[in-house]
């Protein structure tokens, strides 16, 4: 997918519009998390948050999801303010696989019917429509067979089944990925590639996938924004050259290094008309478009 | 002699009955708290919350003995009560803020609690000049603390938890097993923290004559680290977990009444028994099936 085109397509209706967004958290003195951020997540694609640890990822992904107070500029999704798209579960989230507790005595069945039983009322239970979409979402990513099985005896490929089973049992616009593949070896790789595959085939869903492993940004993404602190560029993924990934990962490498010189970029895949590539540009005075 | 007859003497009527009675109701609902306790890792949150409640009482025998006769009345376990559910709003509040970490947070909150607790019952003491405070049963519950009077706010509070968990049951068990994504998905997150703290404290304020400000939490964490040692069900881990903590509360009872042992610290080494048991049972069972 060629990021210029999407970027100019003003027609579509963005799922997702970050504007000028910039984060600090209290008591950092100033030094910001994110810093003017532009970006647009268009309908149906599948969008790589790439960046290296400490870059914001985290934070742009909770900012997303309205989990965050007090940033600077406008995030809309699906044209309304985070906080009320994810109350109305228009956003489905799959964390870290580490972050829920596998200890707890629950069933796969349970687990992908907590999202979408928030919302009901105090004796009721799910209505045939809810508990159909619960089945079609084990089954389609293939863990229907498990459903009676307690969550604490299933492997970890099997387990990140069950979390992404969960966000689309409420059927939702957008599904976002946080660090996939954190601890997954090639074949889980593989094999997490083709369901991402799957599942964006058959529901049409937008994707945004948050991650530092380039493994999955290659695996499973049309095009890919660059996080370190700003919005670096957004370029497919064969335009994540040994340039591009040298300037991102600078503070990383000047972390174990010193202070490393790295020439700023011009890379060719970088669309000149992308804000990220519009501002360094016009900062920069060179002979942009700016 | 034996123990039925024994516990229908008149003697023991009067205080016997109503402990059995306010035990059972801490009972059933230490037990679906305790499981919630265990799995959301808040064992020493609780801990926190019931030392709280020695300022409480270090209060309201301050108070009394500065002449306002409510404080050991009506007032009494509000106070204690609000005490607790401060406790856990001070510790939220710092653990949020990220200027302590959680532990830490308790743990300041806890040390500070019990000293606020001696040093008003020591005054209460001097300004009274009697000897009267009884250490070691608001540390480690005693029978006779625990009177008819007692019944009614246990019910009370009985219907406010067991009602509480019903209604919340599925946001509460969702935030538990995984907060963030609950949040994600419209689960009001601070709320059921906020929830959570408040009825854990109310069971504590409860709990607290019989089994003591140090014991009252055991009871929060006991019976759900047993029953999720032997079940991955949550049905099963809710009846075990009763089950633990109405035989722990029984025969706890039972022992102290016939040994004179403090009442907190027989019902805690009944349950830690059975923990161990549990401990022992599951891992039998764990060898049975890899046998398999």
């Amino acid at each position: 997918m060629n990021g210029a085109a999407t970027e100019n397509d003003s027609s579509k209706t963005p799922e997702v519009a970050y504007e000028h967004v910039s984060f600090t958290y209290p008591g950092r003195n100033g030094n910001a998390a994110l810093s003017d951020i532009c970006l647009r997540v268009e309908p149906g694609e599948r969008l790589g948050i790439f960046g290296p640890n400490g870059a914001g990822k985290s934070t742009l992904l909770m900012l997303t999801m309205g989990l965050l107070r007090g940033y600077s500029g406008t995030i809309r999704v699906f044209g309304m303010p985070p906080r009320q798209a994810s109350t109305r579960r228009l956003i489905g989230y799959v964390p870290q696989r580490s972050r829920a507790e596998r200890a707890f005595p629950l069933s796969v069945r349970q687990v992908v019917r907590m999202p979408a039983q928030v919302g009901l009322g105090l004796g009721s239970s799910m209505s045939r429509g809810g508990a159909e979409r619960v089945a079609d979402a084990m089954e389609l990513v293939g863990v229907e067979d498990l459903a009676d099985a307690p969550i604490g005896s299933l492997s970890s490929g099997q387990f990140q089944r069950v979390m992404i089973a969960r966000s689309l049992a409420c059927r939702p616009r957008i599904l976002i990925l946080d660090e996939p593949t954190v601890g997954v070896d090639m074949d889980g790789q593989r094999r997490f590639a083709d369901l991402l595959g799957l599942v964006h085939d058959r529901l049409e869903l937008t994707i945004m996938i948050v991650t530092h492993d380039l493994r999955t940004i290659a695996a499973g993404c049309d095009r890919v924004a660059c996080l370190a602190k700003n919005l670096h560029a957004h370029v497919s993924p064969e335009g994540l050259t040994p340039k591009v990934l040298a300037e991102i990962f600078s503070h990383d490498i000047a972390g174990m290094f010193g202070d490393v010189h790295v020439d700023a970029h011009r890379a060719e895949s970088c669309p000149e008309t992308c804000p990220a590539h519009r501002d360094r540009t016009r900062n920069e005075g060179s002979d942009g478009d700016a | 002699m034996g123990t039925l007859e024994h516990l229908g003497g008149a003697e023991a009527s009067g205080l016997f009955w109503p402990s059995l009675l306010v035990g059972l109701i801490v009972a059933v609902l230490c037990s679906p708290l305790s499981v919630l306790v265990v799995l959301k890792r808040m064992a020493f949150v609780g801990q926190g919350i019931s030392h709280a409640a020695f300022g409480g009482i270090g209060l309201t025998t301050l108070l009394a003995a500065l002449g306002w006769a409510a404080a050991t009345g009506g007032a009494r376990l509000p106070i204690i009560l609000a005490f607790c559910i401060a406790a856990g709003a001070i510790v939220s509040w710092l653990s949020e803020r990220g200027s302590a970490g959680v532990d830490t947070a308790i743990g300041v909150v806890l040390v500070g609690s019990m000293t606020l607790g001696a040093l008003l019952l020591d005054i209460a003491q001097r300004r009274t000049g009697q000897a009267g405070v009884e250490w070691e049963s608001i540390l480690f519950g005693a029978i006779e603390a625990v009177t008819w009077n007692d019944i009614w706010p246990a019910l009370g509070a009985a219907a406010i938890v067991l009602g509480s968990l019903w209604v919340l049951r599925r946001p509460m068990l969702f935030w538990a097993f995984d907060e963030r994504a609950s949040v994600a998905f419209g689960v009001p997150g601070p709320a059921m923290r906020l929830v959570l703290m408040v009825l854990l404290s109310l069971t504590i304020v409860v709990a607290m004559k019989l089994a003591g400000v140090v014991l009252a939490t055991a009871l929060l964490v006991l019976p759900g680290a047993t029953a999720l040692r032997l079940s991955d069900r949550l049905r099963s881990v809710l009846l075990l977990s009763g089950a633990a903590a109405v035989v722990g509360v029984l025969a706890g009872l039972v022992i102290s009444f016939q040994s004179d042992l403090p009442t907190g610290a027989a019902i805690v080494a009944v349950l830690v028994g059975l923990y161990a048991l549990s401990l022992l049972a599951g891992r039998a069972w764990q060898q049975n099936e890899a046998d398999r």
